[in-house]
C-alpha cells in the first residue's frame, strides 16, 4: 500500500506517492535520484547514509520515507557555496578529510549537523559528535583537521559580516 | 535497493490509537526511532505486517515536571534526554546512560522508549536470515536449539539497554497504555528474566511515559558500561549506581545492571551496606555480589568470564568514586 | 613575463601538497561509485550461498525459481568449468561451486530478476542437495592425518609448504649469547572497505560484447578472468573501474560479484546491478588470514640479532587466491629491514573450510614482523637493553644486496628511529612514567610494487599514454587504478612538474580497457614507483615533442630553447612562446599528439633465486617506518587507550606531503584496528562477526592523534626519488601496541586482537602468581 509522502529535499518541494517499506535512503537514490548518499552495511552501523532530517543527523538506512512526511531532508547534494565547495567540503579537500571518498557524505553530513548545532567544537566534541560514521582510510585523523578548518572559516567569515 | 519485506505503515496520532493498532494485527510493531527495530526488519527477524510509527505522537515527546519529580514521554529522544538541565543536574546516571547508548546520530532519532523495550541480543540471534538458517535458527526465533547453552531450553539473550538501569537505581515507574486504559508499574516489573519474551507488556499495550520521583536527598549516582570501542557498541555489561554517603558509611545503595542477564536487573543485598563502614573489603564485597548476580552467557563476541569481572569492577569502581573514598 | 620582464619559472607540482585533484567529485556526492549505475531496465543480481562448509553439491533444482514472474536469468556452477585465480599455476576457483563447495557462503548459484525482492526470493526458491564432508575450521583440523582433502591437487591441505634456509642458523645460533624463543598468534582480520562489492554488467546481443563495471583495484585482472570465465575474446569484454570505495588487497584480485553479473547479464540478455551485503562483503573476504608465528632467535649481548629460526602457519580459507605469494612474503620480508645473515623459515599455506584469505594491506609481512619485533623487545628486556639500541645495532650496514638477495638502493630506517625516540620523548620518559601507562616501540618495511609481475607478459610493468591537443590541456591516459590512496593526483604532479606546467592543465582519463592503457593495478605500493615512473617517461617525451616544435618556431636547435612551463624561449632577452602557441606550433603537420611512457624493473631487483619462490620478495626500493605507541591502562578493567603515536616513514621523497601523510595515517591506524579490536569469528565455519558490529573498526573516540614524520632518503630509481608510503606504516604498530602494553602492566599479550579479556586474562593470573609467590615466602 503507497502512501503520499510530501517533503522538501535540499530545499525542493517533493511529492511522490510511497510503499511504507521504503527506506528514506532507497527514496533518495533510486526515487529521487541523488546517489551522493551512500549505503555502507546491513543498517545503522558505519554511518555513510547520514543525512540531516529536519536539521538533524539521521541515518537514511535505518528510516523509512513515509515517517518523513511535512519534514525537510538535506543531502551532501545540498551543500556548496555559489557553486563552489561549502566551508565544511572546503575542509574536506584541502586537508584531505577524503581519501577513497565513499564514507565522505555521510561524514559531511554529520559535520554539517555539528557545526549547525555547535559551531565551534573543540577536537573531543568533534571525536564524540561524529562517532556513528565510520571511515576506513584516514584514521579520522584529517577529518577532525577539515571539521576545524571549516570552523575557522565559518568563524571568520561571521566576524567579517 | 535494499531488500525490505513488505508491510503496511500506520501514523497514529495518539497512543490509544497506536495501541488499537497494535491489538488488531498479532504480527505488529511498533516503531520509534527504529535503530534497532529497522535492523531487526532488514534481517528478517521481525516480520511484522502492521508496522506503527509513533513518531507523529506529540503526547509522548515532552520531559515534564511531574510533582516532586519528572515524567519523560517515551518517545524523548535520547539526545535532548542526556542534556535537559533536570536529567543532568537530578539524575545524572541518566544523562550519562543516554550519553552512551550507541553512537551520537542514533542518539539524534533513538528514543527512551525504544531503548526500555529493546529486544534482547544475542550472537546467535543478531544476524541475517542465511545465517540463522544455516545455523538452523535458534530458540528464540524459528528453531528448536539454544546454541549459547545446547541442551537447554531457556533463551539467554541478553538486555542490553543503557538506560534501563540508571532509571531503575532512582525507583522509576512507567506508564502503559492499552485498551483497557491506563496503568503504572514499577519499571523492574516490565521485565522477566527470560531472553524470549522479556518484557511483560501485554501485546495491545504501549509504553508512553517514565515517572521520576525526586532523587533521594544528597544522593550522588552515576552511570557506566564497558565496550570494546568508545562508541556504536552495545554494552558488553554496564551499571548504575546510586548511593548516599555520610561520614564513610552508606546511607542507601542501589546498583542496577544491564547486558549481563535477559533482563535489566537491581541487584540484591545491597541494604546490608548501609551504615557499615565503606572501607577496602566492603568495596570488594559489593564487587562480588555484583558479579555473583551477573550471569552473562556466550551473547557476545566478548567471553562472559570478562563480562562478569567488568562488571564487577565497574560497581566497584562507581562506589569508590561516588563515595569518594 | 610580468612588469619587472622576470620570466616566468616553472611550476612547482613535486612535493606539493596539493588536494587530491578528484577531491571535489568525492566530496560533492558527484563522484559516482559502482553502485550508482542505475538504469530503469537494469536487473538486480543476487547470490544464493551455501548453508553448509564442505560438501558434494548432488542436485541444484532452480526451476522453481526460474518459474518465478520477473526472473530473467537464473545460473548455477554448471555455467563455467573455467576457474580463476591469482597465479596461473591455481586457477581453480569457480565464481560459482559446482561439485563442490568449500565454506560457508559460496556461491551456488545466482539469481538476475526485475527487482532485489524477486531476485531474493528466487534464490530461496532454489533447492540444492548437499552430501555433506567433514569440515575443518582451523589449519591445526586441516593439517591432522585423518582429514580428507579440500583440493585433489593440494594434498594433506596444504596450499604451499615453503622451506629455506639462508647462511648457517646453527653457526648463528652457537654465536648468540641468549636463544630465546616465542610465539604469536594473529587472528583473522578483514579490509572493510567502506564500498560493499558491487557489479554492473551490460552485455551486448547484438555484438555479444559486455561491458562491466566493478569495484576492484585490478581491472585488467578482471578483463583476464571474465574472458577466461565466459570464454569471450578480450576484445570483446570492455572493463571500466568507477570511483572505488577503498580496498585495501581485498580487490587485487578478480572476485566471484564481478563474474556473477557478467555471467548473469550475458544470460539475461541485458543489464545486471549487483550490489552485495556487507555481510556478503565480510564472506567475499580475501582479508589477511589467521596465523601462528613462532620465532627462535639469537642475539649477542649487544644486542646483535646472529640467527633467526622462523616457523609460521596459515590459515589460508578454502581457495588459494593469494595464498602461495603470501606464505613467501611472509618469509621474503624477514629481510630487508635489518642486516640479517643466518636465517631459517618454514612456513606452511593451509587450506581450510572457512572463507578464502587474500592481499591485506601489508600483504604477508604483518603478523611475521609482529612476531619478530616482540621477539626482539622480549630479549632486549632480557639483555637490559633499550628497544631502541636493539634496532640500531641490527641496522643495515651498506646498501646492495641482502643475504638472501633482495637489493637495497636506500634505506631510511635509522633516521625514522633518530625522529620518532626524539618526538616521543623517549629516553627521558621510558621507565619514568606513571602507573597503567607505557611506550612501545616497532619498526616495519614494504616494498614498492612487485619487481616481477604475477602475469609474466613480457610487456613493460606501466606505460602511460598523454595525449595533448588543440586545447593546450594534457590528458593522462592510464590503467592504474584510482582507489582513494591518490594515484591520479601523484601522475598528475609528476607530469606537471617535468611540464613546469600548472597541475590544473593536467587531466586525468582512468581504468577504462577501451581507452587507457593496460595497467596491472592497485597493490603491492607499485603505482606511485612504476606508473610515476612511467609518466615522468611519457612527460619527458611531450617536453621534447613541445621543444622541437617551439626550436622549428624560434629556428634554434632544441638544446637551445628553454622550457620555462607555461613560457618557452630561446634566450634570456627572448619574449618567447606560451605553452598554447607551442602547443599550436607542435600540431602543425601531425594533429593531436600522444606519447607514451614506460617503466621497466632492473633484473637486480628481481629477488635472486636462492630458494623456490624467492622472486616474491624482489622489489626495487624498500621503504620503512618507525613508529612509538603510547597507551594507558585501566587496571580495573584492561581497557586500553592509546594515547598517541609518533610515526616516521621514510618514502624516499614526498611527491605529495599532504596524500603521504594521509596514507601513513591510515596505515598506522589500520595496524591499530588489528592490534586492539578487529577480529573476524567463526562459529562453526559461519562468520559470527559479518557485520560492523561485531567486527569493530574503530571509531573516532577510538583513534589516537598520528603525529607524523615524512623522512626522505631520496631512492636513486624512484620517480623524483620516491617509495610507497601506504604500507609500510600498518606493521609496526601492532609490536608497538604490545610492547606498550608489556611496559605499562608488565604482561605481554601474545595472541591479536589485545581485547580487555585477553589482557585482563593475564593480569589476573600474573597478580594470582605474585599473590603465590609472597606466600611462598
Amino acid at each position: 500500500m503507497k502512501s503520499y509522502l510530501s517533503l522538501q529535499v535540499n530545499g525542493r518541494q517533493r511529492d511522490d506517492a510511497v510503499s511504507g517499506n521504503l527506506l528514506l535512503v532507497d527514496y533518495l537514490r533510486e526515487v529521487v535520484g541523488l546517489t551522493g548518499t551512500k549505503i555502507g552495511c546491513d543498517g545503522g552501523e558505519c554511518g555513510l547514509c547520514t543525512v540531516l532530517i529536519d536539521g538533524k543527523a539521521q541515518h537514511s538506512c535505518l528510516t523509512l520515507a513515509a515517517t518523513c512526511n511535512g519534514k525537510s531532508v538535506e543531502t551532501i547534494e545540498s551543500l556548496g557555496d555559489g557553486g563552489r565547495l561549502s566551508a565544511i567540503q572546503r575542509g574536506f579537500h584541502e586537508k584531505l578529510g577524503a581519501q577513497c571518498g565513499f564514507c565522505t557524505p555521510g561524514m559531511v553530513m554529520a559535520a554539517e549537523g555539528l557545526l549547525r548545532e555547535n559551531p565551534e567544537p573543540d577536537e573531543e566534541t568533534i571525536r564524540t559528535e561524529m562517532a556513528s560514521n565510520i571511515c576506513r582510510c584516514t584514521g579520522y585523523v584529517k577529518i577532525i583537521e577539515a571539521v576545524q578548518f571549516a570552523v575557522e572559516e565559518l568563524k571568520s567569515k561571521k566576524e567579517a559580516a | 535497493m535494499e531488500n525490505m519485506p513488505e508491510f503496511t505503515l500506520h501514523r497514529p496520532d495518539t497512543a490509544e490509537e497506536a495501541a488499537k493498532l497494535k491489538a488488531s494485527d498479532d504480527s505488529s510493531r511498533y516503531l520509534a526511532g527504529g535503530t534497532d527495530m529497522i535492523v531487526n526488519v532488514r534481517r528478517g527477524i521481525e516480520a511484522p505486517e502492521t508496522m506503527i510509527d509513533l513518531t507523529a505522537i506529540g503526547e509522548i515527546t515532552q520531559i515534564a515536571v511531574d510533582g516532586d519529580g519528572l515524567r519523560i514521554g517515551a518517545g524523548v529522544k535520547l539526545a535532548d534526554l542526556c542534556v535537559h538541565a533536570d536529567i543532568v543536574a537530578k539524575y545524572p546516571a541518566i544523562a550519562q546512560a543516554a550519553a552512551s547508548v550507541a553512537g551520537p546520530t542514533h542518539r539524534s532519532y533513538g528514543t527512551i522508549g525504544g531503548n526500555l523495550c529493546l529486544d534482547t541480543r544475542c550472537l546467535f540471534y543478531n544476524q541475517s536470515q542465511w545465517w540463522r538458517e544455516s545455523n538452523n535458527f535458534c530458540l528464540k526465533h524459528k528453531g528448536e536449539v539454544c546454541h549459547v547453552a545446547p541442551g537447554g531450553k531457556r533463551c539467554f539473550a541478553a538486555f542490553s539497554g543503557d538506560v534501563a538501569p540508571a532509571l531503575m537505581v532512582y525507583g522509576a515507574e512507567v506508564d502503559l497504555v492499552g485498551p483497557g486504559g491506563e496503568r503504572t508499574i514499577p519499571l523492574p516489573d516490565l521485565y522477566r528474566n527470560d531472553g524470549m519474551d522479556h518484557l511483560t507488556l501485554e501485546k495491545d499495550e504501549l509504553l508512553v511515559s517514565i515517572r521520576l520521583p525526586a532523587p533521594p536527598a544528597g544522593s550522588l549516582s552515576a552511570y557506566e558500561k564497558s565496550r570494546i570501542r568508545g562508541s556504536i557498541d552495545f554494552p558488553l555489561a554496564g551499571c548504575a549506581v546510586l548511593l548516599t554517603s555520610d561520614g564513610g558509611q552508606l546511607s542507601e545503595l542501589q546498583i542496577a545492571l544491564t547486558a549481563v542477564n535477559p533482563f535489566p536487573q537491581m541487584v540484591k543485598g545491597t541494604d546490608d551496606f548501609v551504615g557499615k563502614p565503606l572501607d577496602d573489603e566492603a568495596l570488594d564485597a559489593i564487587r562480588d555480589i555484583v558479579r555473583t548476580q551477573a550471569k552473562p552467557m556466550r551473547t557476545t563476541t566478548v567471553r562472559p568470564w570478562y563480562r562478569r569481572r567488568v562488571v564487577g569492577a565497574l560497581a566497584r569502581k562507581l562506589v569508590m568514586r561516588l563515595a569518594s573514598v | 613575463m610580468d612588469g619587472n620582464g622576470t620570466p616566468p619559472s616553472p611550476v612547482k607540482s613535486i612535493g606539493v601538497p596539493l588536494p587530491m585533484v578528484d577531491g571535489p567529485e568525492k566530496i560533492s556526492g558527484r563522484a559516482q561509485y559502482t553502485s550508482d549505475f542505475y538504469d530503469p531496465s537494469a536487473l538486480a543480481g543476487a547470490i544464493k550461498r551455501s548453508t553448509v562448509a564442505h560438501a558434494r553439491i548432488l542436485n541444484v533444482d532452480t526451476s522453481a525459481a526460474e518459474a518465478l514472474h520477473g526472473v530473467h536469468a537464473v545460473i548455477t556452477g554448471s555455467e563455467t568449468d573455467e576457474g580463476h585465480g591469482v597465479l596461473p599455476i591455481s586457477r581453480t576457483e569457480l565464481p560459482i561451486a559446482h561439485d563442490k563447495v568449500r565454506y560457508r557462503g559460496e556461491p551456488v548459484a545466482a539469481v538476475a530478476a526485475d527487482s532485489i525482492e524477486i531476485a531474493i526470493k528466487a534464490c530461496g526458491l532454489i533447492k540444492v542437495e548437499y552430501d555433506e564432508l567433514p569440515a575443518y575450521f582451523t589449519a591445526e583440523e586441516a593439517l591432522s592425518e585423518d582429514a580428507i582433502d579440500l583440493h585433489d591437487h593440494r594434498e594433506g591441505n596444504i596450499e604451499r609448504h615453503v622451506e629455506f634456509e639462508i647462511g648457517d642458523p646453527d653457526e648463528g645460533f652457537a654465536e648468540a649469547d641468549l636463544v630465546h624463543e616465542t610465539e604469536y598468534h594473529c587472528a583473522e582480520v578483514c579490509q572493510v572497505q567502506t564500498e560493499p562489492h558491487a557489479a554492473y554488467a551490460e552485455y551486448d546481443g547484438e555484438r555479444d560484447e559486455l561491458t562491466v563495471r566493478a569495484s576492484t583495484q585490478v581491472p585488467y585482472y578482471v578483463h583476464l578472468m571474465l574472458s577466461k570465465i565466459l570464454k569471450m575474446p578480450k576484445s570483446k569484454i570492455r572493463v571500466i573501474k568507477p570511483y572505488i570505495g577503498g580496498g585495501f588487497g581485498c580487490r587485487t584480485e578478480a572476485l566471484n560479484v564481478e563474474m556473477i553479473t557478467a555471467m548473469l547479464a550475458r544470460r539475461a540478455k541485458g543489464t545486471v546491478r549487483t550490489v552485495i551485503s556487507r555481510e556478503d562483503t565480510f564472506i567475499t573476504h580475501r582479508g589477511r588470514q589467521e596465523q601462528t608465528v613462532k620465532i627462535r632467535m639469537g642475539m649477542a649481548k649487544d644486542g646483535r640479532v646472529t640467527a633467526v629460526d622462523c616457523k609460521t602457519i596459515q590459515r589460508g580459507g578454502a581457495h588459494s587466491g593469494y595464498g602461495i605469494v603470501t606464505i613467501l612474503y611472509a618469509g621474503s620480508m624477514l629481510f630487508a629491514i635489518y642486516d640479517l645473515h643466518h636465517v631459517r623459515y618454514d612456513g606452511k599455506r593451509v587450506l581450510t573450510n572457512t572463507p578464502p584469505c587474500g592481499a591485506f594491506r601489508g600483504h604477508g609481512t604483518v603478523n611475521t614482523r609482529h612476531a619478530f619485533e616482540n621477539a626482539m623487545d622480549e630479549m632486549a628486556e632480557k639483555l637490559g637493553l633499550d628497544p631502541f639500541e636493539v634496532r640500531r645495532i641490527n641496522l643495515i650496514k651498506e646498501l646492495g644486496f641482502t643475504a638472501s638477495d633482495q637489493w637495497i638502493n636506500s634505506y631510511g630506517l635509522p633516521e625514522c628511529l633518530d625522529v620518532v625516540e626524539r618526538a616521543s620523548g623517549w629516553r627521558d620518559r621510558i621507565g619514568n612514567l606513571p602507573p597503567g601507562k607505557g611506550l612501545g616501540l616497532g619498526c616495519s618495511h614494504y616494498i614498492s610494487g612487485a619487481s616481477k609481475p604475477v602475469n609474466w607478459t613480457g610487456e613493460p610493468h606501466a606505460t602511460i599514454n598523454l595525449k595533448l591537443d588543440f586545447d593546450g590541456s594534457v590528458v593522462i591516459l592510464t590503467g592504474a587504478s584510482e582507489i582513494g590512496q591518490g594515484s591520479n593526483t601523484i601522475l598528475v604532479q609528476c607530469v606537471a612538474e617535468v611540464l613546469g606546467i600548472d597541475p590544473s592543465r593536467v587531466k586525468v582519463v582512468d581504468a577504462d580497457s577501451r581507452v587507457t592503457p593496460k595497467d596491472n593495478g592497485s597493490y603491492s605500493s607499485r603505482v606511485t614507483y612504476m606508473v610515476g615512473n612511467a609518466a615522468i617517461e611519457a612527460a619527458n617525451n611531450l617536453k621534447g615533442v613541445l621543444m622541437e616544435a617551439a626550436a622549428r618556431k624560434f629556428e634554434v636547435s632544441p638544446e637551445d630553447v628553454e622550457c620555462l612551463g607555461e613560457v618557452y624561449r630561446a634566450g634570456t632577452q627572448d619574449e618567447g612562446m606560451t605553452f598554447e602557441e607551442v602547443v599550436m606550433a607542435a600540431l602543425e603537420g601531425t594533429g593531436t599528439i600522444t606519447v607514451k611512457g614506460n617503466f621497466d624493473t632492473l633484473p637486480e631487483s628481481w629477488g635472486g633465486k636462492k630458494y623456490r619462490g624467492a622472486a616474491i620478495g624482489g622489489t626495487m626500493a624498500f621503504s620503512y617506518a618507525a613508529q612509538v605507541v603510547e597507551v594507558t591502562v585501566d587496571p580495573n578493567t584492561a581497557e586500553i587507550t592509546v594515547d598517541k603515536v609518533w610515526v616516521a616513514h621514510d618514502c624516499g621523497k614526498a611527491l605529495n606531503p599532504l596524500t603521504v601523510e594521509g596514507q601513513i595515517q591510515g596505515s598506522v591506524w589500520m595496524g591499530m584496528g588489528q592490534a586492539l579490536t578487529e577480529e573476524t569469528a567463526y562459529h562453526d565455519g559461519l562468520l559470527i562477526s559479518g557485520n560492523m558490529l561485531d567486527y569493530r573498526v574503530p571509531t573516532f573516540v577510538d583513534s589516537p592523534p598520528i603525529e607524523t614524520h615524512i623522512v626522505e632518503s631520496n631512492d636513486p630509481h624512484g620517480p623524483f626519488g620516491a617509495k610507497e608510503a601506504g604500507e609500510a606504516s600498518l606493521a609496526g604498530f601492532l609490536p608497538a601496541l604490545t610492547s606498550a602494553v608489556a611496559n605499562a602492566m608488565g604482561v605481554r599479550v601474545h595472541e591479536l586482537p589485545v581485547t580487555p579479556d585477553r589482557l585482563l586474562q593475564l593480569l589476573e593470573d600474573k597478580e594470582r602468581e605474585m599473590r603465590a609467590a609472597t606466600a611462598a615466602e
